[in-house]
């Protein structure tokens, strides 16, 4: 069963498509990788599925529910929570509090939602940080905090954009377990990443995106046997 | 459950004891303060107490819409010109008594800030600002115009309040300064509970999720709209209140005094000097501004300067200074702000916050 | 339709003046990211400026322009520099906050120095009129125009022609890459509110024959000098110079149709609805 599915979603700013006809379907409990060079439109599309845009054409279904036009807001409570590739700490407030925000997405009780946020930073491994403010956090930090603050919102989808960018090899490997992890709570996750070693590690199905179109979707040995991809990666690289 | 008992409890304060000697302090100053008129007698200390609530009920207002959730409006004069406007309109002309009027100022203070809600949250930073401040000179005009039902530029003067009997009982007839002491001290308290309970709710973290990043507030499932508007409505409605009880108080209002772009700016720098976004800071800012600025309007600072002998009183300095410095009271306000914003732009609280905490590291 | 066209021109010719004050504020924030909410009050100061030199020196007030102009570049290149400088990276509020609290200090300190009480400049032609096609045309209001169409005009070859005028578009356009071109973007910051200064007090100057002279004058002028960038949209000199007519003439046909009262009306509202639906200005292009 897919719990998200997207068909033929473009989106267009002024005459130029940042994704054009794009579709395919996560089934739950995966971890979908989402690849593309530089400017493929991936970040682009994260936005449309998690509200920051309406997509100009298309259908994005999630959970059984059309999304066309949902708010961000509404699409996070539905159980769909996204992560930003430049991270966006709450930066005067402490650890903590950041993560409780997500927490009071499910609750309106504030006791609650702190000893939600409490086990949330347990998990990523921040809970000595909690009364820092987030802005004094360096950047393998803030990754983890915004992960906490994420599944605090206890999304059934979590879209995590670059969370491994800017990390030394040690922080990644704690975000590839991290992810791991919750993959085992039962929550799919879309992941995009740059370092292909990790995708290649985490995914168990790949989308490729080039210039803004599906370029290629299959599982990662597909993938990087794809002579499309392969040309795609290197003729951007050249 | 378990993981979150194990986890240590973070930051053990320096001294124990020091947060509850400040509250223990506060809470004996609040309880002094309702024994104030019992002992003082002095019109003039009383007067400045009630400028001082009114301020602090302005600005503990603003606070909780440009302090807590990061809208930075420079049109609150609209809230509280609606409020001023609607309990002396219908205490003049209706005869309705402005302990019911208040209410009735505070509904209009509400819907003005659906329509500016409306309006000014689509836009951000310091278009929200313009906006804000469009939105209010757009109010002093009309009330300026609309002589029919304003009485335009002449204002409205009140003859007489009506004497307030419960159950038969006379509780005041408003000939003294007493009744709007108290009233001010309720209100001005009832803000900073207000403020307090907000901040310690859901509705705090999100205003403050708003105020530092609308955009990850949205992805975590914040409604930026409906939270800003309920920021703004809570901020109005205090607003309109200072501004129903500022009108009633002095007896008079016009289009300037109660909507100009000078109130809603004094409301703003009320909380930047003491420190935005803090339940203290605007009861510094206020604490610290109204006698400061009452002393230049009533010449205390000139004569206190010929006093001590700085300036003779014959000089042409000293004349000069006599004639002139009442009527540039506002000076003041803007020396002060330039200072605050180069050398503490986190106000005289965020200012003193920090000081502590570098001499407990050290 | 003669009350049209009567409206139309006048609104255009004060139009000219209000460009200027337009086009000063959006250099300022062009090249420094900061609106400047004390613009009025340089105004105000350009004003006083020509009160007194007319008053004290018998200078006619459009000549004592070649006084004003240096004088009143010189104190925003100072202003710039004391205080400006200082908070071009502080958050936007706090800039606005500045900037408020220095258009206070120079209100109260000019009504500490000569009182609130109004001034009234009067010159030999402050009253007098010319009568063109059945339309009469203020004469003041038209010398003030002929010398906003000139300066105008020397501001634009400066900015197009000369080296220090192209270094302030490109500070203007992106002040980092600027930086990199080797273009000293602080003395272009300096120039910049200087220019800004004397214009506005250029401008305060021109009207100081046929408006009262008070302190607190100022605050509506920097009201309407927002609502000129904003239609010009930010940043933008030829949008300010358009709409600095365009709030001209809205002004004073507003005047004439829904009573003079509501005027500032028409301004404000004209200014929501290009904030709420066209945000990059009536001439700028729109982002998505």
């Amino acid at each position: 069963m897919a719990i998200l599915e997207l068909r033929h979603v473009s989106k267009f700013f002024g005459g130029l498509a940042a994704n054009s006809d794009v579709s395919f379907e996560v089934p739950v409990g995966t971890i979908m990788g989402l690849i593309g060079p530089n400017g493929a439109g991936k970040t682009t599309l994260f936005n449309c599925i998690t509200g920051y845009y309406p997509p100009s054409k298309g259908e994005i279904v999630f959970d059984g529910r059309a999304m066309n036009g949902l708010l961000p807001d509404k699409v996070c409570k539905l159980g769909m929570a996204r992560t930003w590739q430049k991270v966006r700490p709450l930066t005067n407030l402490p650890v903590l509090d950041n993560v409780i925000v997500g927490a009071l997405c499910r609750t309106r009780s504030v006791r609650d939602a702190r000893r939600i946020a409490q086990e949330q930073l347990h998990i990523v491994k921040l809970e000595g940080k909690a009364h820092l403010l987030a802005g004094a956090l360096p950047i393998g930090e803030r990754k983890k905090l915004e992960v906490a603050r994420v599944l605090a919102t206890k999304p059934k989808l979590l879209l995590l954009d670059e969370v491994m960018g800017g990390l030394n090899p040690a922080e990644s490997e704690e975000i590839i377990q991290l992810i791991l992890d919750i993959r085992k709570e039962g929550i799919t996750q879309m992941v995009i990443e740059h370092d292909m070693k990790a995708i290649m590690r985490l995914s168990d199905r790949i989308v490729v995106l080039n210039s803004g179109e599906k370029l290629a979707e299959g599982s990662p040995d597909e993938i990087v046997n794809n002579p499309q991809v392969i040309e795609a990666y290197l003729g951007a690289e050249s | 459950m378990m993981e979150a008992q194990t986890i240590p409890k973070p930051i053990i304060p320096r001294f124990p004891s020091l947060k509850f000697i400040l509250r223990a302090v506060a809470v004996l100053i609040v309880a002094a303060l309702f024994f104030v008129p019992n002992y003082v007698e002095d019109t003039y200390i009383l007067h400045m107490m009630i400028l001082i609530f009114i301020n602090v009920v302005m600005g503990s207002s603003w606070n909780i819409l440009g302090g807590y959730t990061g809208q930075y409006s420079v049109g609150h004069a609209a809230y509280f010109g609606a409020g001023a406007y609607t309990t002396m309109l219908l205490l003049q002309y209706k005869q309705v008594a402005p302990w019911y009027g208040v209410w009735v100022g505070a509904a209009a203070a509400l819907v003005v800030a659906v329509i500016i809600g409306s309006i000014c949250f689509r836009l951000r930073g310091p278009y929200f600002v313009l906006a804000s401040i469009a939105v209010a000179e757009i109010f002093r005009v009309a009330t300026l115009n609309l002589k029919d039902i304003t009485n335009g530029a002449e204002g409205v003067l009140i003859t007489e309040i009506p004497p307030l009997v419960i159950g038969g009982r006379l509780i005041t007839d408003w000939a003294s300064k007493v009744p709007f002491y108290y009233i001010g001290l309720v209100f001005a308290l009832l803000i900073i509970g207000v403020t307090w309970l907000v901040r310690n709710s859901k509705l705090g973290y999100y205003f403050q999720a708003i105020r530092e990043d609308q955009d990850a507030a949205h992805s975590l499932g914040i409604g930026l709209t409906f939270y800003k508007n309920v920021a703004l409505a809570i901020s109005a409605i205090f607003t309109s209140l200072a501004g129903s009880l500022y009108a009633v108080y002095v007896g008079f209002i016009d289009p300037s005094t109660v909507l100009g772009l000078d109130v809603s700016v004094q409301i703003v720098i009320i909380c930047i000097i003491g420190g935005i976004g803090t339940i203290t800071g605007p009861v510094v800012g206020a604490v610290l501004l109204v006698p400061l600025s009452e002393a230049l309007r009533s010449n205390m600072i000139t004569d206190l300067l010929i006093k001590v002998g700085i300036v003779g009183e014959e000089t042409r300095m000293g004349l000069f200074l006599k004639e002139h410095l009442s009527q540039a009271h506002v000076l003041i306000y803007g020396i002060l702000v330039v200072v605050t914003i180069l050398y503490m732009p986190a106000g005289i609280v965020g200012f003193v916050r920090r000081m502590t905490a570098r001499k407990a590291r050290a | 339709m003669e009350i049209f066209f009567q409206s139309l021109i006048s609104g255009i010719l004060i139009g000219g003046v209000y460009a200027l004050i337009g086009i000063g504020l959006t250099i300022i924030f062009g090249v420094m990211r900061v609106i400047n909410f004390a613009h009025g009050e340089l105004l105000m100061l350009g004003m006083y400026a020509t009160y007194f030199l007319h008053a004290v020196f018998h200078i006619d007030p459009f000549v004592s322009i070649v006084i004003t102009i240096p004088l009143m570049f010189l104190y925003g290149a100072i202003l710039q520099k004391i205080f400006i400088n200082r908070i071009l990276d502080a958050l936007p509020q706090n800039q606005i906050l500045l900037t408020i609290g220095l258009g206070l200090i120079m209100s109260n300190a000019v009504m500490l120095a000569f009182t609130s009480d109004y001034k009234i400049l009067t010159t030999t032609y402050s009253s007098s009129s010319v009568t063109l096609f059945g339309i009469s045309l203020s004469t003041p209001l038209m010398i003030s125009f002929a010398i906003t169409a000139v300066i105008t005009a020397a501001l634009y070859w400066f900015l197009l022609k000369t080296d220090t005028g192209q270094a302030i578009r490109a500070t203007a356009q992106d002040r980092e890459a600027a930086r990199l071109m080797g273009i000293n973007v602080k003395r272009m910051s300096i120039i910049a509110f200087g220019l800004g200064s004397a214009l506005a007090a250029t401008a305060g100057a021109l009207i100081s024959p046929t408006y009262y002279i008070f302190p607190q004058v100022g605050s509506a002028f920097t009201l309407k000098a927002f609502v000129i960038t904003v239609l010009g949209g930010m940043g933008s000199v030829v949008g300010a110079t358009l709409g600095g007519v365009l709030i001209g003439v809205a002004e004073s046909t507003g005047g004439v149709y829904f009573g003079s009262g509501w005027k500032e009306v028409v301004v404000f509202v004209l200014f929501l609805l290009v904030l709420l639906f066209k945000p990059a200005g009536l001439f700028g292009k729109s982002r998505t």
